[in-house]
């Protein structure tokens, strides 16, 4: 074959497996990817939206506990106001009695004053020295004597630290009085600051200019300006994102936000967005990482399910060029074997009447005499010179009707020296041109054979023809054929041995493999040796081979005097193959 | 049998007279025909005791020569001529009834051998069929007007 065509079908083959490859990939994984990261995106939306979920009800929780709160110590002092007097509220040690009684369980309350409309104390208890102390220019009392209660953002005041009070308006007598309290600062803040969201989550609150109402975790500090507000008032829970830049990392953090309804104060929760969708996260990169390795597996599996199917094709694409090959030898033999019978059926006429004309010079002979002695010697000289060749052409044609396998097989006596001398004389002429001699050792005792001298001369004509070609490499050589008895003078031994290329160990044991051949394609069916195996063995013998890389190769047939007995059965008459 | 009559069928119009030379050398009868056809219609004019029919023959060929002979229901017996390709023809034509066949080239003394076992055949057929005959008649008179058809 040549490089072109070779170079042509690896091309072919290239092409084929591309375009295997490419409907796998087409046909499994991009259906599968397309699927995977779909159901990897709605999976992550959902656990999002569940997550935010959670939040969302988490912070309205604290909302609704803030507000609680507030309205609890509201409730208190609206209680202490409607429910005592001006006169016991002004005395020190009953204020202190009731301030001890509403923080009974919980000292939410940091103090209780009684202001008069001027602003000034009428009584006061708590840790604080405030009794001189006169508000009328503080905002929250001008705040509470126009609304009637007011409750304050944090401020520094008279003591100097954050806090907010609370203050209601009392009238008594047609005189307005103001009881005022501090929300324990500490308390309220831990109640908001003590919420835990993980490690980066932190709560606090705002009041409706952006300032910080409790301790925020990361920076800034109470009563301090938040940086990240956003004055607007709204409805509900509100989220959103805000991104921020320390060093080189950047990190997102979801804000989510509700307005308080009294006082107008904001509580914010601050997550990082990170580590508020870590399981999420984690969920999509497990599925995308399994998804992902999937596909490997699936385009590694398809390469090598694809390279394996291509070296199948690639194999029978072989077989198929070899069976191709083989036909065409075998349709050409067939050939060969039509035409040789048409022609040998013709000479056999021609043939028959040269036999007849002869017969009537014979009977003519015989009825007139010659006269003429030396005319009556060449004249039956002739007419027996015409029979023997007359004889050789029918043996020609029936050689020929033979290849063409038009006859049945015939059992004959067989003298196999002279046989042996027939195929040497048909395949000498092309030995000599390949400068092979034929060298004879025959033992003349050994007696006749019953045997298939067709079949017999197709084993030979292969076994010659095979040495032949051994001896392909070297220009020349020996061809050496010896008969002799068989050991236990069960039948005779015929040896062709050549000085020849020999056969290598790993093919002794196929040379008699149907389609087995180490000739060049075109040269040999590989079909010589099968037939020549099943040719000896139907009449009876075996073979033997011995071979020598580069010394040469010797076959030892043996056949039986007689054949096996069903040898003329129809079935195995013309062989199997 | 000297005097037997032989019908000669070949093609080859050269060996078909060549051969009826050399039967009439040896006292035979011989009528030398070239084709299926002719072969008939001589057998429907007279008795021949052998048939000698080549195989491959243009137009009716052996086969449908021996299957018309075999119609007309003769004493006679078929000796077929064959190429040496052509032996399951012949094989199939003795089934059909042949009395055997003859390989081409052949010599006249093989031949001489075989028409004699042919027309002893024939003749052995004829005689039964004869004594049949007779039985019968000695068992119904009147069969003896059938005797000669």
């Amino acid at each position: 074959m040549d490089q072109g065509y070779e170079s042509r079908k690896n091309k072919q083959y290239s092409r084929l497996f591309r375009r295997f490859i490419i409907l796998t990939v087409i046909c499994s994984l991009v259906p599968l990817l397309l699927a995977g990261w779909g159901i990897n995106i709605h999976y992550s939306r959902f656990a999002k939206e569940r997550m935010v979920k959670t939040l969302e009800t988490r912070v309205d929780y604290h909302r609704k506990i803030i507000e609680l709160f507030l309205k609890e110590n509201r409730a208190k002092l609206d209680f202490i106001a409607s429910t005592h007097s001006i006169a016991s509220l002004s005395k020190n040690n009953q204020l202190n009695q009731i301030l001890t009684s509403v923080n009974r369980d919980a000292w939410t309350l940091t103090d209780i004053g009684i202001i008069d409309e001027n602003g000034n104390h009428l009584a006061y208890v708590g840790p604080y020295d405030l009794i001189d102390k006169n508000y009328s220019s503080t905002f929250w009392f001008k705040e509470v004597m126009e609304k009637g209660s007011y409750t304050s953002d944090m401020f520094m005041g008279f003591r100097k630290e954050p806090h907010f009070v609370m203050a209601v308006i009392k009238i008594e007598n047609g005189k307005r009085w103001i009881v005022r309290t501090t929300v324990n600062t500490d308390r309220f803040c831990s109640l908001v600051e003590d919420v835990r969201l993980g490690t980066t989550g932190e709560v606090y609150i705002l009041n409706y200019k952006g300032i910080y109402q409790t301790n925020p975790n990361s920076g800034g500090k109470i009563m301090t300006q938040d940086p990240e507000f956003e004055s607007d008032i709204h409805d509900g829970l509100t989220f959103r994102c805000i991104e921020h830049f320390d060093r080189d990392n950047k990190t997102r953090k979801i804000i989510c936000e509700i307005w308080l309804q009294d006082p107008k104060w904001l509580l914010v929760v601050k997550v990082d967005e990170k580590e508020l969708f870590a399981e999420v996260g984690l969920a999509n990169r497990a599925t995308l990482v399994s998804l992902h390795f999937s596909a490997l597996v699936i385009l590694i599996v398809a390469l090598f399910i694809t390279r394996h199917m291509i070296l199948i094709i690639k194999k029978r694409d072989l077989e198929v060029e070899q069976i191709n090959t083989q036909l065409m030898q075998a349709g050409k033999l067939a050939a060969i074997g039509e035409l040789s019978a048409g022609v040998a059926h013709e000479i056999n006429n021609p043939l028959a009447i040269i036999i007849t004309e002869r017969q009537l010079l014979l009977d003519m002979e015989k009825r007139m005499p010659i006269s003429d002695e030396a005319f009556g010697e060449q004249f039956n000289g002739s007419l027996a010179q015409i029979d023997t060749q007359v004889l050789r052409c029918k043996h020609i044609t029936r050689n020929l009707l033979r290849f063409a396998r038009r006859t049945q097989s015939v059992i004959e006596k067989v003298n196999i020296n002279e046989f042996l001398g027939e195929v040497i004389n048909l395949m000498e002429r092309e030995a000599k041109s390949g400068g092979i001699e034929f060298s004879c050792s025959l033992d003349e005792s050994i007696p006749a054979i019953l045997s298939d001298p067709s079949q017999l001369q197709q084993v030979f004509l292969n076994f010659i023809n095979n040495a032949i070609d051994a001896h392909e490499d070297n220009g020349f050589g020996v061809i050496t054929l010896s008969t002799g008895l068989a050991k236990d003078n069960a039948g005779i031994i015929i040896i062709v041995e050549d000085t020849g290329k020999g056969i290598k160990g790993e093919n002794i044991e196929k040379i008699f493999d149907p389609f087995f051949t180490t000739k060049a394609p075109g040269r040999g069916t590989g079909l010589g040796l099968s037939i020549c195996y099943n040719i000896v063995k139907q009449l009876g013998g075996t073979i033997q081979v011995e071979s020598k890389v580069k010394k040469g190769t010797r076959f030892t047939l043996t056949f039986p005097f007689t054949p096996p007995e069903d040898f003329m059965k129809p079935e195995s008459t013309h062989g199997k193959k | 049998m000297i005097g037997s009559k032989i019908l000669l069928v070949d093609d080859e119009e050269i060996f078909a007279d060549n051969m009826a030379k050399l039967l009439q050398n040896r006292q035979y009868k011989v009528t030398a025909v070239y084709n299926g056809e002719s072969a008939i219609k001589a057998l429907e004019k007279e008795n021949f005791d052998v048939v000698v029919l080549d195989l491959k023959m243009p137009g009716m060929n052996g086969i449908a020569t021996l299957k018309e002979i075999k119609n007309l229901g003769l004493f006679t017996e078929t000796l077929l001529l064959t190429g040496h390709g052509s032996v399951d023809a012949a094989v199939e034509a003795i089934r059909m009834g042949a009395y055997d066949f003859l390989e081409k080239p052949c010599a006249i003394d093989e031949l001489v051998e075989k028409i004699e076992g042919a027309w002893k055949k024939k003749d052995e057929a004829w005689k039964k069929d004869l004594e049949e005959k007779l039985k019968k008649v000695v068992e119904s008179p009147s069969a003896v007007f059938k005797l000669f058809d």
